[in-house]
């Protein structure tokens, strides 16, 4: 029993929207690094069922690299988040507002 | 239908059996509060200070480089695939199937002897590192 | 023709050339790390980015990517087609090295007694490496590779000043919008692929000329939509503009000027790119149901209007600059809003020109702000009331910037932006929403002159404050601006062999 492509993609969308909406109301770094993770896995859903739907393998490789890709964001994301907590002693997003319009 | 209703049933199953337990045992069991039950637990030594320290920064950058050097394996997979095809062709050369990744290994080294020389894995220092880590920050 | 011939993976040359120049700088920071040797470390850099430009320059000449009909080599496709070196790619390679060298010899003053010098300049690199990638990328997945490649330092070098609180600001604010962004881009990436099962960028034109991807016109507009976005961060056009101000502001300024130069650009040459190649333009009309151009009339409008009105009203320069630069933005969009499904070459060549002028301006204007940093005079306009007296020569180069970004004539930049404006009248014969575009440039380039008048005044008019310290004269910031300057002036007589190529490369994309 083969699910239906369409599933998938449902699947995709739902986990894609969970992270933009934790990326549009979470105020902790670490949280907005989570849910764009979230955001970056949904396509991983999507790359690997089209590639199963479309009978080739061009997406599941895409989605090695998005992963590898994801994996070096985090990283340079979370050098970032500490020397923001070392200036800040907080990692709240919202607190850094030196600069304003 | 079918195959569903079993998955429902292995699901309600999967959560009856904890939650019944749990009730079952809350019933049973004499309740008495004590300080000692509610310290950390630190196999039987006693306790010193909280669940929650600060771990060494030398970690974090450990972590990040294991992070970063692990998710290149999947970089290896899908070369690792069709290694063995293009070794048994005739049409592709053993230069042209492992130099690329001879040469994408040998970056990935350049990067790890940078990292290892700045001190990334370094975790004792000596006097004398130390001070030249104190000029520089 | 050369006598001998190079193997084909040499055509990327330019770009390995970055990459080889990072991992050297690595290699001295392994062999003695700490070492602050500036003019070694600087040196490298420079001369890695001087050899990728001069090959890349030496291509151009031999007539790589020229159609073979016009005596050239014709284009070259590397491993199946995933790369290919054009007269686009390598157009923005040009414009991506020029800038790196202005920027690497301008940093070995601005960077004196930095801790991370070694780091500084194999991030510079290496974003570099991703910008000269990016344009010959021709594939969605080598486009988007290239593309975290060029994000990830830049997050990394907004940042470098790790003790300064408004880098540290600016970097997290690029870092988390940029991640955010990259995400809806490499979604879009796979609705795009859900669509059309393929994910070079001529097989995905053909799938849709085939009709291949008939059933899925809303997953597709979708997905084009979602990397409209990915590409609107990367050029910082509306609606993923937010960062720009801030990063701009906090990053040291001349990561602000690559920034706001070569990332720039290598974000149009994606759009270029990308839109051209895979969405032509009235097959795609069939799939999703309205034409690409539409949006991207709206957003040339919005951006620049959005960019111009709020740096009218800034009083810190940087910032100002950095609004500036969003309203250049929209000025390069009208590239791809006057193209129709028959031609508009000449507009999109007018917008790759402005590109070029745009990154000797605007990379000269943020380093004359590195070079106000670096004698720590302030940030606001009158802070650099009178600088003239005192430094005459940057702040002729500065009076050059603005008045060629302000679109003078006497200056490269008047050119560029009267060739847009000719373009998109052109255009308008077969898309009248481009005489609201044509007229929005003349309204923002009239209003752009007011703010950067404002700070010619500043400069040159108004007195200076009594108590200001003798001025240095940096020699690396000095050469990178007086360079950048003499470049926006001598532009104009050699303007016909850049239009040629500009346009050559606009209609080997749109043909």
């Amino acid at each position: 029993m083969t699910v239906a492509v369409e599933y998938y993609v449902l699947l995709s969308m739902a986990v894609f929207c969970i992270g933009l909406m934790g990326v549009l109301t979470r105020r902790n770094a670490l949280l907005f690094l989570m849910s764009v993770e979230l955001m970056l896995n949904a396509a991983n859903i999507n790359l690997i069922a089209f590639a199963f739907y479309h009978g080739n393998l061009t997406g599941q490789v895409f989605a090695l690299f998005t992963m590898a890709l994801a994996a070096a964001e985090v990283a340079v994301g979370l050098g970032i988040i500490l020397v923001l907590y070392r200036n800040f002693r907080d990692v709240d997003v919202t607190v850094p507002t030196t600069m304003r319009w | 239908m079918n195959d569903w209703i079993a998955i429902g049933a292995l699901a309600l199953v999967g959560l009856l059996i904890p939650l019944g337990m749990m009730a079952v045992s809350y019933l049973l069991r004499p309740t008495v509060p004590e300080t000692s039950k509610r310290a950390t637990y630190e196999s039987g030594e006693i306790p010193t200070g909280g669940t929650r320290v600060r771990f060494n920064i030398q970690y974090y950058t450990v972590a990040l480089l294991f992070l970063v050097f692990d998710i290149e394996t999947v970089l290896l997979f899908p070369w690792a695939v069709v290694y063995l095809d293009a070794v048994e062709s005739d049409s592709v050369s053993l230069l042209e199937i492992l130099g690329p990744m001879l040469l994408f290994v040998a970056i990935l080294l350049v990067g790890l002897a940078w990292a290892w020389r700045n001190g990334a894995v370094q975790w004792a220092q000596t006097p004398r590192q130390a001070a030249a880590d104190s000029d520089r920050q | 023709m050369a006598a001998y011939q190079l193997p084909q993976w040499a055509a990327l040359a330019p770009a390995l050339l970055l990459a080889l120049t990072g991992l050297v700088l690595f290699l001295i920071d392994s062999i003695s790390p700490r070492s602050t040797d500036r003019t070694l470390l600087a040196g490298t850099a420079a001369v890695g980015a001087l050899a990728s430009l001069a090959v890349a320059v030496w291509f151009t000449a031999a007539g790589v990517g020229t159609p073979t009909v016009d005596g050239g080599e014709g284009v070259i496709e590397i491993f199946d087609g995933q790369f290919v070196v054009d007269q686009l790619a390598l157009y923005f390679m040009i414009v991506v090295t020029i800038v790196t060298a202005l920027i690497v010899v301008a940093s070995y003053d601005y960077l004196a007694g930095h801790t991370y010098q070694a780091e500084y300049y194999s991030l510079v690199v290496l974003a570099a490496t991703g910008m000269a990638t990016v344009a010959a990328a021709n594939s969605l997945v080598t486009i988007f590779i290239a593309l975290e490649l060029t994000s990830l330092p830049s997050y990394a070098l907004v940042a470098i000043l790790k003790d300064n609180r408004g880098s540290v600001e600016a970097g997290l604010k690029y870092f988390l919008i940029g991640a955010l962004s990259s995400a809806i881009f490499v979604y879009g990436i796979s609705l795009v692929y859900g669509a059309t099962g393929v994910l070079q960028l001529d097989s995905i034109a053909e799938v849709i000329a085939d009709g291949g991807a008939d059933g899925f016109g809303g997953l597709l507009g979708l997905g084009i939509l979602m990397l409209l976005g990915g590409i609107a961060f990367k050029t910082a056009s509306v609606p993923f503009h937010f960062w720009a101000p801030e990063a701009y502001e906090g990053a040291p300024a001349p990561i602000s000027a690559f920034l706001s130069s070569a990332s720039k650009a290598a974000g149009f040459v994606i759009a270029f790119r990308v839109f051209n190649v895979a969405f032509p333009l009235g097959e795609i009309g069939n799939v999703i149901g309205f034409d690409w151009t539409v949006a991207f009339v709206v957003l040339a409008i919005v951006t620049m209007t959005v960019g111009n009105f709020a740096a009218a009203t800034q009083e810190n320069v940087k910032r100002m600059l950095a609004y500036s630069s969003i309203g250049h933005a929209g000025y390069a969009l009208i590239g791809l809003a006057g193209l129709s499904a028959d031609g508009g070459e000449l507009v999109m060549g007018a917008a790759l020109m402005h590109l070029l002028v745009y990154g000797f301006m605007n990379t000269g204007a943020f380093l004359f702000v590195a070079l106000a940093e670096h004698w720590g005079v302030g940030r606001t306009f009158e802070d650099y009331n009178g600088l003239s007296s005192q430094a005459p020569v940057a702040c002729g180069a500065m009076a050059v910037f603005l008045f060629s970004l302000a679109g003078i004539p006497p200056f490269g930049g008047f050119f560029s932006k009267y060739f847009l404006f000719t373009g998109a009248l052109q255009a308008a014969t077969a898309n009248t929403a481009m005489l609201a575009v044509a007229a929005a440039l003349v309204v923002n380039s009239a209003l752009s002159l007011y703010y950067y008048s404002r700070l010619v005044k500043a400069l040159w008019i108004e007195d200076p404050p009594a108590t200001r310290d003798r001025l240095g004269q940096p020699t690396g910031l000095y050469a990178a601006i007086v360079v950048a300057a003499v470049m926006t002036i001598v532009i104009l007589p050699g303007f016909g062999p850049v239009a040629e190529a500009a346009t050559g490369a606009a209609e080997a994309l749109v043909n």
